[in-house]
């Protein structure tokens, strides 16, 4: 049976699907009956949920302004 | 193994559901539609600048590659095909920029050299397991984010920004590249000149430190 570090230590590599078939196996029927390690590979998912959702910071406004000026302009251009 | 064929299908679903919202987006950017392209911006530039910076070595270059990028894209819409979501046409833009930019200024970060650097020693702190293996102590459960938190606790995901930030370069270019833009594997080692061993070393070491800061920022239940 594999240890809770060795689950932890593989967990992105099931996670990706990139783990043997024979660790898959073992990490599947680890998880199954331990809490800790079921709850850990739950928040590391959910950590990429929250990781894809971070906040960062809007344009500034004039950069915005420039980008939309030059967007206008090539529209302008392309219809003409 | 029923979680992982879930995580799947939430994927699949919220990739067609975005691909049906984008579809209406890309028509009106096509038609030249001023308020559209203003939220392509808004919705994409500081993602743009955050993944330039991870390729680039000063801001200033990756303010210029996302430029370039912006450019690109307003002069490659009529070509865009739809076949890929409009996002990771943008995201091949900028890192084919980025890469050549960092190629031509002499200043190409060495995934490589980085991700041996990274990926040394455990990527565990010791006393977080026992001697025989088992956790030191229970992996406390976040009972404290509740959906709602999870979709829209600003200072909850300010923080993982935050997080995601402070990570060693080579940790955050791949974790921005394949869990926050969702690129597959292979393009990702391409793009980085990285082994997919690499890859998950290092994506491995940036979803602890991420899931380690985002348990501090959840906090008690």
């Amino acid at each position: 049976m594999l240890t809770c570090h060795q689950v932890a230590a593989g967990a992105t590599d099931y996670m990706e699907g990139a783990a043997p078939p024979l660790r898959r196996l073992g990490v599947w029927a680890h998880l199954r009956i331990c809490p800790n390690c079921r709850e850990y590979l739950r928040q590391l998912s959910r950590s990429i949920g929250l990781a894809r959702r971070a906040l960062v910071a809007a344009p500034a406004a004039e950069v915005e302004d420039a980008l939309a000026a030059i967007f206008a302009a090539h529209g302008q251009g392309a219809a003409e | 193994m029923p979680r992982r064929q879930g995580g799947i299908d939430v994927r699949l679903q919220a990739t067609q559901r975005d691909g049906a919202e984008e579809a209406g987006l890309v028509a009106r950017l096509r038609a030249g539609d001023q308020a559209a392209f203003r939220q392509l911006v808004r919705a994409r530039h500081g993602r743009l600048l955050r993944l330039a910076g991870a390729f680039c070595r000063n801001r200033a270059s990756a303010e210029e590659v996302v430029q370039e990028t912006w450019l690109a894209v307003i002069t490659g819409l009529h070509g865009f095909s739809g076949e890929a979501p409009l996002a990771a046409w943008i995201n091949g833009i900028l890192v084919n920029k980025a890469k050549t930019r960092a190629v031509r200024d002499g200043r190409m970060v060495n995934f490589s050299d980085l991700a041996r650097e990274e990926g040394e020693g455990d990527a565990f702190e010791p006393e977080r397991f026992a001697a025989d293996g088992h956790w030191a102590s229970p992996v406390r459960p976040w009972d404290a984010l509740t959906p709602e938190r999870e979709a829209g606790d600003r200072e909850l995901l300010a923080g993982v920004g935050e997080a995601l930030e402070q990570l060693p370069p080579a940790q955050r270019a791949v974790v921005l590249l394949r869990d926050v833009e969702g690129l597959e594997s292979p393009a990702i080692c391409q793009a980085l000149g990285i082994s997919e061993a690499n890859l998950r070393v290092l994506l491995h070491r940036a979803r602890i430190k991420l899931r380690d800061a985002a348990a501090r920022l959840v906090g008690p239940a």
